[in-house]
Formats: structure tokens, sequence, C-alpha cells
């Protein structure tokens, strides 16, 4: 099977790239939007393309001879929710009939309620916009294909860590400059899944059965706690865990009148006005509205900050997780199977980390 | 290229300086992204001191020329170098896909124009060399674009490296390199058959410049890089030296590196931020680190980054003028070309343990294909 991979530049993207051509005989054509976005998958001879996942005449070109794609570009929540029209357009232009859709479990909010499956209801009230941007994508990426009559699979994966994530990244910086931290002792659930497991189910759709097409929830087959996959990293790296931080209550993440500001301004409608108003007039605004940005005039009389916990909304939310997402239906009707342990997985991943690093 | 065409030995002749102070007659082959970035702004900066003048912008694209007629609007802009009206004794800066490089600039030569080529200078040693025996034959200046060199940073490395203050080098570990950002307008970088090489022949050029110039050729190597079929978006080279001095370098396109040279002496340690050109860090044996800022005799700091580009200019000019010794020679693109030709000779495929085991194993035929 000829297999588009959009978004090839990204880290799931070149990760199931190497996976198509090194581990099946699958052909893959690597899709990415800019030049300087091929120096992974250039890394072999394969037939990449250009291609714009918001373009939907560009991404038809790109997807030309191709019977299958997988999606795995990203954006801002505004690009997220334009970029399933685009595919679909451009797969019925091109004659694509099966597409893989990478969604995310946090289509059910980063810490949904017990007993939360594929059956679920959707809804777009999430705190964080990109939460909503994904409901209205996968939901969009549904309906086009069934308008289309396009065989359609969104897989929903949790927290997607491995060689080049920031999962890895993230906290091994974070835990070194001791700003890690675990709410309620780290018991949250982190629903994990090894970069490898989930490139396993997207190649796995390419040939389930038309009529298994649908969303499918995927992770690790363990139970990781927030916990467990902290002390994992921080263990691998010959960090002492004892210096995580210990958070007793979160913030409430209002937000403030420039993030307002800038969601409203980033809203369709929005959008749809600003070629009308004057560019002196935009630019004045911007300015005006930077120059209250500006960080507070140093002072020569304070001391450098101790590290502090750095705690973001999303980590919050996650980090408040208590149901383990269960998988059974990508296992029976897709034949999903975690291809590594979480132990092994962080140990590749560690590998590659000490090699970005420079320590192999 | 066709080396027929190149003069005997005897046929050598030396060009008399150009004692002239009028502005050096440019002509800019080539109006891509480090026309643009870099070429433009400091060409930009000499015309204002009356140093040079741009006569022409040569690309076979109008769109790639129409961005610097933006700054340059009087200028000839023409498709083929064949076009351009200059006389001999212009400089022509060779700033086209390095697969053009050794093309351009015999037919720089032969229109009796000295010549700056960007770096890599060829795509083989051989073209290398053979652009420089043609550029002496012809009596004409040839200059390589390897910037870095001017860095007061670099200097003060040189330095450190020849033995003296700080005691013999021990090791060094180079990192330099991060996701591939370069705005290309076209993914020539990316196919083999018109760039050869991946972020060796890139960024890879200034780094072992600047390690033969500080430390001379490695007695033994050891290069691994991960082009499977493709390019290279990570190099890994280890060297040893004969007077006992190993090091590490670490090129990538793939993820954020250090951006840091490390170097071990015998009596302290010196770090270099990549692209610092007049800062550095040393620490003293014993000392805590100690950073600055290099300055002058009268404590005026030495030349920034883009400073060290313009100076790269003014070296070639100087030179045309009979002024100066060009600063980096057509040998000394050669033998870094020819180092890169080596490693790529003796390439290994990287270790990459967190792939799956067939994949590496396939990994490993993919990367053993001719």
């Amino acid at each position: 099977m000829k297999v588009a991979l959009i978004g090839a530049g990204g880290f799931i993207g070149n990760r199931i790239v190497e996976q198509l051509h090194m581990g099946t005989n699958h052909q893959v054509v690597p899709i990415v939007r800019k030049p300087y976005r091929l120096a992974l998958p250039a890394r072999f001879d394969v037939e990449w393309r250009l291609g714009d996942a918001l373009d939907p005449n560009s991404l038809a070109t790109a997807l030309t001879g191709c019977d299958a794609a997988i999606h795995a570009a990203l954006g801002d929540p505004r690009q997220i929710e334009a970029m399933p029209a685009a595919l679909c357009a451009a797969a019925a232009a091109s004659g694509v009939k099966r597409l893989v859709y990478l969604s995310t479990a946090s289509v059910h909010g980063q810490a949904p309620a017990g007993g939360t499956n594929e059956s679920s209801p959707l809804h777009t009230a999430h705190s964080m916009d990109y939460n909503n941007a994904k409901v209205r994508a996968e939901q969009g990426f549904f309906h086009e294909c069934s308008k289309r009559q396009i065989t359609g699979f969104a897989l929903r994966p949790g927290v997607v860590y491995g060689p080049r994530s920031r999962w890895i990244t993230d906290l091994a910086q974070d835990l070194r400059l001791g700003q890690a931290w675990l709410f309620n002792g780290g018991a949250g659930i982190c629903n994990s899944i090894y970069v490898d497991s989930l490139g396993g189910a997207a190649i796995n759709a390419l040939t389930a059965p038309a009529g298994a097409a649908g969303p499918y929830l995927v992770g690790d087959n363990e139970t990781v706690t927030w916990r467990d996959f902290y002390h994992a990293i921080s263990d691998g790296l010959g960090l002492d865990s004892s210096t995580i931080r210990t958070v007793d209550r979160l913030p409430a993440f209002k937000r403030s009148t420039f993030e307002k500001i800038q969601r409203a301004v980033a809203s369709p409608g929005i959008q749809g006005l600003l070629p009308l108003i004057p560019g002196a007039l935009k630019r004045t605004t911007k300015q005006l509205i930077a120059a209250t940005q500006l960080p507070p005039r140093p002072n020569a009389w304070s001391l450098p900050p101790r590290p502090a916990p750095r705690i973001t909304e999303e980590l919050a939310l996650l980090q408040q997780c208590t149901w383990k997402f269960p998988h059974e239906n990508a296992v029976e009707r897709i034949g999903y199977q975690p291809r590594v342990s979480f132990k092994e997985a962080i140990v590749r991943s560690l590998a590659w980390f000490a090699f970005a690093e420079g320590r192999a | 290229m066709n080396t027929a065409l190149n003069p005997s030995p005897t046929q050598h002749r030396v060009a008399p300086p150009v004692t002239s102070t009028a502005p050096v007659s440019l002509i800019l082959i080539g109006c891509g992204a480090v026309s643009r970035l870099f070429y433009q702004p400091a060409i930009l900066e000499l015309i204002g001191r009356h140093e040079v003048r741009l006569a022409a912008v040569v690309d076979p694209l109008e769109n790639a020329r129409a961005t610097l007629r933006e700054k340059f609007p009087s200028v000839q802009s023409v498709n083929d170098l064949r076009q351009v009206e200059a006389p001999a004794g212009s400089l022509a800066i060779v700033a086209s896909p390095p697969r053009f490089h050794a093309a351009h600039c015999q037919a720089a030569l032969d229109r009796g124009w000295h010549v700056l080529c960007e770096k890599p200078m060829a795509t083989t040693a051989s073209d290398c060399a053979t652009v420089t025996r043609a550029a002496e034959a012809a009596g004409r200046v040839l200059a390589v674009g390897l910037y870095k060199r001017f860095f007061p940073s670099s200097e003060y490395l040189h330095g450190l490296c020849q033995g003296g203050v700080l005691g013999r080098l021990l090791s060094f570990d180079l990192q330099e390199g991060g996701p591939f950002v370069w705005p290309a307008a076209s993914p020539s970088f990316f196919v083999k058959s018109e760039t050869p090489g991946g972020v060796l022949l890139d960024i890879g050029v200034h780094v072992l410049d600047l390690l033969l110039w500080w430390l001379g050729d490695p007695a033994s190597f050891d290069y691994a890089d991960d082009a499977m079929g493709g390019l290279e978006t990570n190099a890994l080279l280890k060297l040893h030296y004969a007077n006992g001095a190993k090091g590490k370098m670490h090129l990538s396109r793939d993820w954020a590196t250090k951006q840091r040279y490390s170097f071990e002496f015998e009596r302290g340690s010196v770090e270099w931020t990549v692209n610092q050109a007049n800062a550095i860090t040393v620490k003293l044996k014993g000392l805590a680190a100690l950073q600055g800022t290099l300055v002058d005799s009268l404590a005026v700091p030495a030349y920034t980054n883009p400073q060290c580009f313009i100076a790269q200019i003014q070296n070639v000019v100087a030179a045309i003028r009979g002024e100066a010794e060009v600063r980096v020679n057509g040998h000394d693109g050669e033998r870094v070309t020819r180092l890169i030709e080596k490693c790529y000779a003796n390439r290994r495929l990287l270790s990459q343990p967190w792939l799956e085991p067939a994949e590496a194993a396939r990994a490993l035929q993919l990367a053993q294909r001719p």
C-alpha cells in the first residue's frame, strides 16, 4: 500500500515514517509543508512531497497515487479545526479511500470521569482551547469521511512519549532545574503511550476492516501513574527523585486580559474582519498591547529567584486524572497491541535523549 | 568539471594588485537565502562606505532576483552569468547552490574576475583543486566563504590551541546544530542528486574548517551518521591527533544541541557558544569560570557575528588591492572538502538503540546501499 504521511517532520509523524519504511512492506510518502521540514524524512531514499495540510488543492496534489493517508500534522487550535475538511477534500480529489487521523484522548478532557470510553459523548466546554479544537476537528473528520465515503479512523492517544518527545525533554529539564512537581503524591494516572505503539495502531488501521472505522483510544498496557513516569525518567537520568516537589494545591488558571484578547483575535469572526482594518491601526494596537506586557524592570536589590514548580494548566489537569482509558476496542477491532513495555519504552526514550544531549 | 581546461603551472601569472581606491565592482551569483540574509546587508554596508559597488545580480529565478533588486534597484539583473557586463578585476561572489559552485567559479575566473565562493567551495575536493589551480593560473584572488575564521573568539581559540597559556590541548567536545530552519526556497538541500551531503556538508564545513585551522589534520578519525539511503541529519565524528589530543563533534539538523564547543587544556578549560563571535568563557584550573567579551586595546568590543561577515568581504577586497592575504583560500576550501569526503568514504551507521531490533537491522541494510 502506498501511504502518505502528512506532518512527517514532527515527532510522531517522523516515527511512523520510520516504522512504515523500516518495518513494513508499505511504501511511505512523507509530506511536509515547508522544505526545511524534510530533514528527518530525507534520511531515507523515499519519495517525499510538499503539501499544505490547510490547502486542499496543495494536499490533493501531494496525495496523488496514494492508497491511504495518516494525518499527523500539528497546528494551533484554529488550524487544527480547519485541517480535517482540507484533508478529506484532498483525499476525495486524489482518490485516497482510507484516512487515519491522529486525534487525542484530550477530546474527553485531561481528567475524564471514570468509565469514559470511545462511546462517551464529547463536548466543547473544556477549559483548554486545544481540547475543544480537537473535538470539533474529530467530529468534522468523521462528518467529512461519511459525506465523501472515505473509511476514516481516528486514534485518541493520551500522553505520547518517546524519542524527540517533549514529555521526555521538558521533564528532564524540569527535574534538573528543580521545577518538577507532583500533585497528590503523583497518584494521578498518566495515560501514557509510547510513540511506537501509537505508530503501530496507525499502521494497523491501514489494513483493518472497513467496518471497524471509527475512533479508538490507545495507550500503554500498564497503568502508569505520574509518579511512575517522573521517577522512571528521574532514575534513568541518575537524578535524586526526592527533589521532585510536592504540590498540594493547584492554581486556578484564570485567563489574563491579554490572553482573552488573544483568544478573541484568533476567533474566526475577528480573523475575517482583520483585512478590513487599516494596517497602521493594527500595528498601533499591537504595539499598545505589547507595551502592557513588558516584563518588570530588573531590581538590582533582588536575588535570583529560587526554582519554583513549573505548573501549566495542561499538566495540572493531567495530574488530576483518576481514570485509565481503556483500549480494548482498539485491540479487538484493529488488532492494536502496545509494542513494548513501559519499562523498555523509557529505556529507549532515554537512550535517544542521551544521544541528543551528546552523552552517548 | 573539465580539468582539461586548466592551464599548466607554467602559465601561472600574477595579476598586478588593484591600487585604485575606487569601489570594487561586485557580481552576486545566486540570490537565495544566503544572499538575502547575509550578503545583502553586508554589501549595503560596504556600499555606504564606498568600498564596493554592486554591478549585477545573477539567478535563473526572476523572483529570487526581485527580492534583492528592491535593495539594489539600479544593478543589472540577469538570469545567466554570461549576460553580466562587468570588467576584469571585479569580484564575483558565488552564492549559488553548492553543486554549481565549481562551474560558476570557473566561469567567473574565465571572465577575469576575482572570486569569493560560499562554502562548501565545491562538492568534491578535486573540483576545489581544479578551481584553485585555475585561480592561480589566472592570477586572481580566490577566497572561500568560511567567515567564522574572522570571529575574534575563533582567533582566540586558535591561539590557545597552538599551546601556551593553558598548556597542551587534551580533549574537546563540539556540539552544534538544531532543527533545520534555513529558509531555503526549494527542497534541493534534501535532494541527494543535487546536494550530495547532509549536515556534515552544511554546518560541518565551518566546524571542520575551524578544527583544521586550530589543530591541523587528525591522525585518525571515526565517523558515523544517520543517513539510511538519504542524507544525514545527525553526524558524529571522533578525532585523534598525533599530539595525543582527542575530541568529539556532534552535528544535528534534528534536535537542539547545546550549541557549545568545550576544550580541556592542561591548565584550564574553555567554552565557546556557537556563533558568539566575540565572547568566550575561560576557566583556569581551580578557579571559577570567567565569561567575557573580547575587546581591543582601547577596550572596544571586538567584532560581532555580522561584522565578521562584512570583514570577510573586506579581506577579499584588500587582497584584490594587494593590501592583504586572503584569510581563507582555495587550498583551505579543498582541505576541508577532502576531510569531509574521507568521512563519507568511511562512514558507519550511527547507533540508534531506540529503534526496534528489526528496524535497526533494516537501517543497516539501507545505509549500506550504494
